[in-house]
């Protein structure tokens, strides 16, 4: 008997046994951060020197800077990184670079060594205000199962940032890369947010809420809004905490007064809640707003206004960190190209901070105002161009 | 096509009855015991693939057995024991896994990637069994047995939990996306109609008479088909049924 025990026990921890740690085989940059008092002078506030949090989709790291005619910018500028433990990095974390050439690209590589990612780090002058806007560029970028998606940039004038030629700013983002999670193979044009040809001036942004299938359905996420917004998506909290993806909001250094710009917009037909429950006594509506708010809080950290910060837009204004808010009241559907136009109300902010980088724009479009609860219609289309941002008081 | 049929009757009719005239001797010698028991096992990758960290907790389950073997010696020692047994193999336990390879469809849309978390499984397998074992009398009060198994699933449960982690979709490199720890913040599957319904595998055991009519029983059945068809690929490894059981039996006959 007793031998037979004995084999019942061997074969139990034959099977229990569990075998050593892999090497890790991730090989992402989480934070990066300028250390050191003599570089402070370049940058408008100490938070600017610090980039916590960076996306697992994001390449570009951008540190914003003082005009660089005011305060020239060390050749020797040491970046420190900190990565996926065990991954390495090339060039090594601390080591100066010299950054006004141009980005630099570093790579880092997995513990495991199989696996590579590479990310272009830049510093540039931080940008002059945003004022039109309307959406002629896009670059594509592969996300997920081989899903290609439309990002959004601006082209900056030749003399913005001290650069001598025109360049690319990428001030827009999308909860596309979360609804990319759902698809495989998919064109730009399948994804909630995208350019279409068909814009009031050249091209435009289109914005369609979608269905994200039974799967969606399963995180209780079975819509996904068209949505554009300057700012950030992180995209790690989309199933975990979805409204603190959408991170809202770009430095401005001037405040604005007013915004224009042209629209479409078609409601879809059955107006669904988080449950996908029918409710025939509602009617989607597109969203446009736009929030100017103060980008360091009491304790002199980054603020970010995020989706949990604008749940309920009326009480906007009790947050301290903003200062004014603008919506665009109701957008009545139109298959032809009409205007709207939002003012900012509020209290006014201080110049000098607002000249130093203290305040960002947030400004935000939504094919289903209360998407971000994911409650609206499957189709809702909502086409935005020619959007203009004045500071004339 | 009828007298197909007919001539099929005769012929089982005829095979039964010699059947049963050749062992009628046989059937004095004939020993039946009932069994009752409860398994504990789980339904795991053999070994361990180094993507699963640690095994957190382990929970009982209703995994019961009930049936009836036939015994017959056929010399002093050794003999032959045929069962029909209906049984469940269930397991419900947390794991904690690294760059765990997963992938779940739901309709027209699939995820797929490497999970670094906490992973809660359930498995409900209740089946009916057949051990065709042989049989070894050790002395006065100890037999043991040993030999394959058929079972047949007439329900089945797969299904889990991946929360309190991330997966990185596709590849280390792709995005991440965290999964809380409550319903809506993390992700379920079940994959309960892609499991096999037979399953076969190798079953040892032993009977310890501890009464006249009565004894105490100790198995363990080790599966060797997966639970999941070889094409099923969603799940890197495969997974055997392994199970141990003690029971109690009472001799009919």
């Amino acid at each position: 008997m007793n031998k037979y025990i004995i084999a019942f026990v061997l074969c139990s921890c034959m099977t229990s046994c569990i075998k050593d740690e892999a090497k890790n085989n991730e090989c992402d940059i989480e934070s990066a951060w300028i250390e050191g008092a003599e570089f402070e002078k370049n940058f408008f506030q100490v938070t600017d020197m610090r980039k916590d949090n960076i996306s697992s989709t994001e390449t570009n790291i951008t540190f914003g800077v003082r005009p660089l005619r005011q305060v020239p910018i060390s050749t020797q500028l040491p970046i420190h990184f900190k990565i996926t433990p065990g991954a390495t990095i090339v060039p090594a974390s601390g080591t100066p670079q010299d950054f006004t050439k141009g980005p630099v690209v570093y790579t880092v590589t997995s513990e495991d060594g199989q696996w590579k990612r590479s990310y272009n780090v830049s510093i540039q002058e931080v940008a002059l205000p945003v004022q039109k806007l309307s959406f002629e560029d896009v670059e594509i970028q592969e996300v997920g199962a081989r899903n290609q998606m439309h990002i959004f940039y601006e082209m900056a004038p030749a003399d913005e940032g001290g650069s001598e030629s025109a360049h690319r700013k990428y001030c827009w983002a999308s909860g596309n890369a979360g609804a990319a999670i759902l698809k495989t193979d998919s064109k730009p044009e399948d994804l909630p947010t995208y350019q279409s040809p068909d814009g009031k001036e050249g091209k435009c942004a289109c914005l369609n809420t979608q269905s994200t299938g039974a799967f969606g359905a399963l995180f209780g996420k079975p819509i996904a809004a068209g949505n554009l917004f300057l700012g950030e998506f992180i995209i790690e909290h989309v199933t975990s905490d979805a409204l603190k993806a959408t991170q809202f909001g770009i430095p401005n250094p001037k405040e604005p007064v007013r915004i224009t710009g042209w629209y479409k917009y078609k409601p879809g037909e059955q107006f669904t809640d988080k449950d996908m429950e029918v409710h025939t006594d509602r009617k989607d509506e597109g969203s446009i707003y736009a929030v100017y708010y103060r980008n360091q809080d009491a304790e002199g950290n980054k603020y970010m206004l995020d989706g949990h910060a604008v749940e309920d837009l009326d009480k906007l204004m009790d947050n301290p960190q903003v200062y004014k808010v603008a919506r665009v009241a109701s957008l009545p559907p139109t298959d032809t190209w009409a205007q709207w136009e939002m003012y900012f109300e509020g209290k006014d902010a201080p110049d000098d901070l607002v000249q130093a980088q203290g305040f960002n724009l947030a400004l935000v479009f939504s094919s289903s105002k209360d998407g971000a609860q994911f409650e609206g219609a499957v189709g809702s289309t909502l086409y935005i161009d020619e959007v203009e941002i004045s500071y004339e008081k | 096509m009828k007298k197909t049929i007919i001539f099929a009757i005769e012929v089982m009719v005829l095979t039964f009855g010699m059947v049963g005239t050749a062992k009628a001797g046989i059937l004095e010698e004939l020993q039946l015991r009932a069994r009752a028991g409860y398994s504990i096992g789980g339904t795991t990758p053999i070994p361990l693939p180094e993507t699963i960290r640690s095994i957190d907790s382990y929970s009982l389950t209703p995994s019961f057995m009930a049936g009836v073997d036939a015994q017959l010696p056929l010399n002093q020692k050794w003999g032959i024991s045929v069962g029909l047994h209906f049984e469940n193999k269930a397991m419900d336990g947390d794991v904690t896994t690294k760059a765990y390879h997963m992938e779940v469809v739901k309709g027209d849309s699939k995820l797929t990637g490497l999970f670094t978390g906490h992973v809660n499984q359930k498995v409900t397998q209740w089946m009916f069994t057949i051990p065709v074992q042989a049989t070894l009398q050790l002395g006065q009060k100890l037999s043991l047995r040993g030999g394959p198994y058929l079972s047949l699933l007439v329900s089945k449960e797969f299904s889990g939990i991946a929360s309190d982690g991330y997966l990185r979709e596709n590849n280390p490199t792709g995005a991440k996306i965290l999964m809380g720890n409550k319903e809506g913040e993390w992700a379920t599957y079940d994959f309960d109609d892609d499991m096999r319904t037979l399953q076969f595998g190798i079953g040892v055991g032993a009977d310890w008479q501890v009464h006249k009519r009565i004894g105490l029983s100790a198995d363990l059945n080790w599966g060797l088909t997966g639970i999941f068809p070889s094409d099923f690929k969603t799940i890197e490894q495969t997974l055997y049924p392994i199970y141990g059981t003690i029971g109690v039996f009472y001799r009919l006959k």
